[in-house]
């Protein structure tokens, strides 16, 4: 066992994890700890934009970040938290600009100013963008403006769990992988940034490290989940592998069409048509899917070729790519196969109830990005806002901290106390798996993959999710008696991806949960037994934690109004 | 179901390397990291490799694929040797074998042989040591250094300016141009990403004159770009079409070699 110790640590470090540790460095001890390199974050896979309400564009000019709010509150099917929404896109055009002075190279206009393209439900062309990889410009430039201030990396190590006393965090433990020694990182301040955790589902776009790491150490150490019900679908993921499709490949003018060759789009929404919020369109593919109107039972076609050659290879280069490498198809000849697969994770970390923004029940315990719930996406994400989300949130947070200042410590004895605990814990758990003789963990992966898949997805009903639990609460205990050779720790993936799938197992008996729990249809939570939304009921934010009998318990928080009227969402 | 035969090297980070030989059950459209997965699901869960994103844009599966450096979820298995060929001959021509260990009898016809990136020491199995890699990174100091902006309007830049750097932006820093036998036989040579990198900033329109010259000054020493040996080997196994010696030769060594 290794201890470190210093003021503040980060676990994460895509653009959440990099942004916040730019903010804190100059004042804190400050250490950012990840299990991959920093550009190999799942940031790097964004692909379409960041919205800011900058109006550089003659069609944007009304444009506003009060306009970006109420689009952002209406996709999200009320059920964000306004005054959050509305910091978020207050925040957006500084948050663009900050990235510009720091050599972001965003795709320019004929007069040098950021280039702006339509995105899903925005009322204007928002969407900042470099190319179809505006991901990779924003991770690569924080990364670099974090060698530039030497921002402290610990990469590739392994965060297992939170350790605290009483209510409050005290550090965690953590895995370096690279020399299979347990660490423990001793900090009163602890930053979760850890990501999405889209792999509870088989078909996903997310990359194969999404696994939710830091929302189950959080919810293991009593911290609940919120709004885990809502699951974004992206509609255009490429049909086999579930490669993104950027939306923006529909907002430079991409088409989609069933196996009768209709633009099926004008029958769910004729005004948006392809342009509709993600729940929406991702909707109508499955609908034309299960009606049969799909080639081979399961694909409709995005097709770009009427874009030609020169807006394909400008604007969408790696969109070409990808088509061509995964699936053999130029889409400057061909259209693109495409099916909706999992892709965001709207809920996340439940935070405190009118704390600061990112601040949970666990005191010295934030988060923010994918893995948090702060809210801003409530029950569908509009594409563009959660790089944004990253980046203001980093920001703000990072300053908050340094205004609070840091909490107070414990004993250095309490300290040792709770870590020895945590680090028993550990042990033990490792040596169970290596003696167990129970199922592989890639069985129990695939089994919770597939339901989750199948019963929990795009159109869910009561009978169908209920299956789910069943199954997921009998992996669970399978889970108990899993086996993986832990006996050599040394860049043992069979271990650290056991880790993850002990993480994974929680959220999707959450997500499933809650989903059963929420009877009403809203954003990207559909249900065919109850298929409309249900303000007086429903207009509440779930939340779940684990009693202590070991079931789950929910309960509801207030969603924050005032600022927007609830009303009908249409397009 | 149809199977697929790997010969995989194996180092457990002790010195000793040996090959092992796996089957794995192919579906349609299955790459080599896919087929990886499933050793390590199914076969022996100690089986070491990185990987992240499964599409070609994170920079970890990178590897050498039957003696070709490759990005392991880029590689096709129904179309691995096609996908190589022209790589392998460019290599070929060039004299180059990147040695690993005593493979033993390989079925070039059925079996496709994995071991680690070249010209980077082994940590375990297919793990390699990218310390040094990051270290030449951080050396060439990557960055802009103008004061952070929050004000309308951005600084201007014309698409044209954007798009001359374009290429050397999405380099991944996956590492698989150090199979470059100058990057083998000199530990101080910055190395072809890193001078591509060098180049996505030397040439911005945006950068500080006094930034564009300190990068200059660092990369036209000794063991930056007068070490290149034009191998161009970097152009031929960069999976992003990067063109890290086309920056080296083309413009870093024409533009600067008499700076000062």
């Amino acid at each position: 066992m290794r201890l470190e110790e210093f003021d503040v640590v980060i676990v994460g470090a895509g653009l959440s994890g990099l942004r916040i540790g730019l903010e804190l460095s100059d004042k804190y001890n400050t250490a950012i700890i990840s299990k991959v390199y920093p550009v190999r974050s799942h940031s790097i896979n964004a692909q379409g934009g960041i919205n800011a309400a900058l109006g550089n564009l003659e069609e944007g000019k009304d444009d506003s970040p009060k306009v970006h709010a109420y689009d952002t509150v209406k996709g999200a099917d009320f059920v964000a938290d306004q005054n959050i929404a509305m910091l978020m896109c207050e925040e957006a055009p500084k948050t663009v600009l900050e990235f510009e002075s720091m050599g972001t190279p965003f795709s320019r206009l004929e007069n040098g100013l950021i280039n702006q393209r339509p995105f899903g439900g925005a009322g204007f062309p928002r969407t900042c963008f470099a190319g179809d990889r505006t991901g990779h410009a924003l991770l690569h430039t924080l990364y670099q403006q974090c060698v530039r201030f030497d921002v402290k990396f610990f990469d590739e190590y392994f965060l297992i769990d939170l350790i605290k006393i009483e209510n409050n965090v005290t550090g965690l433990i953590s895995l370096d992988i690279t020399s299979g020694e347990l660490v423990i990182f001793r900090a009163p301040s602890v930053i979760l940034a850890t990501g999405g955790f889209g792999r509870i589902y088989k078909r996903s776009t997310n990359s194969v490290i999404n696994t939710g790491d830091g929302v189950g150490a959080a919810f293991r150490a009593g911290v609940p989940m919120e709004d885990c019900e809502f699951v974004q679908f992206h509609p255009t993921t490429l049909y086999g592998s579930n490669i993104l499709i950027t939306e923006g490949a529909r907002g430079e003018g991409g088409l989609l069409y069933n196996n009768k060759h209709e633009r099926f789009m004008n029958k769910y929404a004729p005004e948006a048509m392809e342009l509709a919020p993600r729940d929406i369109v991702a909707r109508a593919i499955d609908t034309e899917v299960l009606e049969g109107n799909a080639f081979e039972d399961e694909y409709v076609n995005l097709d770009l070729t009427h874009l030609g050659a020169d807006t394909i290879n400008k604007k969408l280069p790696g969109i070409r790519e990808i088509s061509m490498h995964f699936a053999g198809i130029d889409p400057i000849e061909e259209p693109i196969p495409i099916q909706p697969g999992q892709h965001y994770s709207m809920g996340g970390i439940a935070t405190k109830y009118k704390g600061d923004v990112g601040e949970t029940d666990l005191n010295g315990l934030w988060v923010l990005g994918e893995c948090s719930c702060l809210s801003v996406h409530g029950a569908n994400r509009l594409g563009g806002n959660s790089l944004l989300e990253t980046a203001v949130f980093g920001r703000l947070i990072g300053k908050k901290l340094k205004e609070r200042g840091l909490p107070k410590s414990f004993s250095t004895n309490m300290l040792k106390g709770a870590e020895e605990q945590v680090l028993n814990n550990v042990e033990e758990l490792f040596s169970r798996w290596q003696n167990n003789e129970g199922k592989k963990p890639a069985e129990i992966r695939d089994e919770m993959g597939s339901i989750m898949n199948s019963n929990v997805g795009v159109f869910r009903n009561e009978k169908d999710m209920q299956v789910a639990l069943d199954t997921l609460r009998q992996l669970q205990k399978d889970f108990k008696e899993v086996h993986v050779d832990t006996s050599d720790r040394k860049f043992n993936y069979g271990l650290t991806r056991t880790l993850e799938l002990r993480s994974m197992l929680d959220i999707a008996e959450v997500t499933t949960y809650a989903a059963l729990w929420r009877k009403e249809s809203r954003g990207a939570h559909f249900r065919r037994d109850f298929d409309t939304r249900n303000d007086e009921n429903f207009l509440v934010h779930s939340i779940v934690s684990r009693g202590k009998n070991g079931d789950l318990e929910l309960k509801t928080k207030p969603v924050i109004l005032g600022i927007f009227e609830v009303k009908e969402r249409e397009y | 179901m149809e199977k697929q035969k790997f010969l995989i090297y194996r180092n457990p980070g002790d010195g000793s390397v040996r090959y092992d030989r796996f089957e794995v059950p192919i579906e349609k459209g299955m790459d080599v990291l896919d087929a990886l997965f499933y050793i390590q699901d199914h076969l022996d869960s100690t089986l070491a490799f990185r990987y992240a994103c499964r599409g070609a844009v994170c920079g970890s599966c990178g590897m050498t694929i039957n003696k070709v450096p490759m990005l392991a979820c880029k590689t096709q298995i129904s179309s691995v040797n096609e996908i190589i060929q022209p790589i392998e001959k460019f290599i070929r021509s060039k004299n180059i074998d990147f040695i690993y260990g005593d493979v033993p009898a390989w079925d070039r016809e059925h079996e496709i042989l994995i071991e680690p990136a070249p010209n980077m020491r082994v940590i375990k199995d297919l793990v390699v040591d990218l310390e040094k890699f990051w270290n030449h990174f951080r050396e060439i100091e990557p960055f802009f250094t103008r004061e952070w902006n929050y004000k309308q309007p951005e600084s201007k830049q014309s698409p044209e300016q954007m798009e001359r750097i374009e290429r050397y932006v999405y380099c991944i820093l996956c590492g698989l141009c150090w199979a470059c036998p100058v990057s083998n036989k000199n530990p101080n040579y910055l190395g072809p990403a890193q001078l591509a990198k060098a180049s996505r900033f030397v040439y911005d329109s945006r950068i500080q004159h006094e930034k564009q010259n300190s990068i200059v000054s660092r990369v036209m020493k000794e063991d930056g770009v007068p070490a290149c040996e034009r191998y161009f080997i970097c152009n031929q196994v960069c999976p992003k079409n990067v063109m890290p010696g086309t920056a080296i030769n083309q413009e870093l060594r024409k533009d600067w070699s008499k700076h000062e």
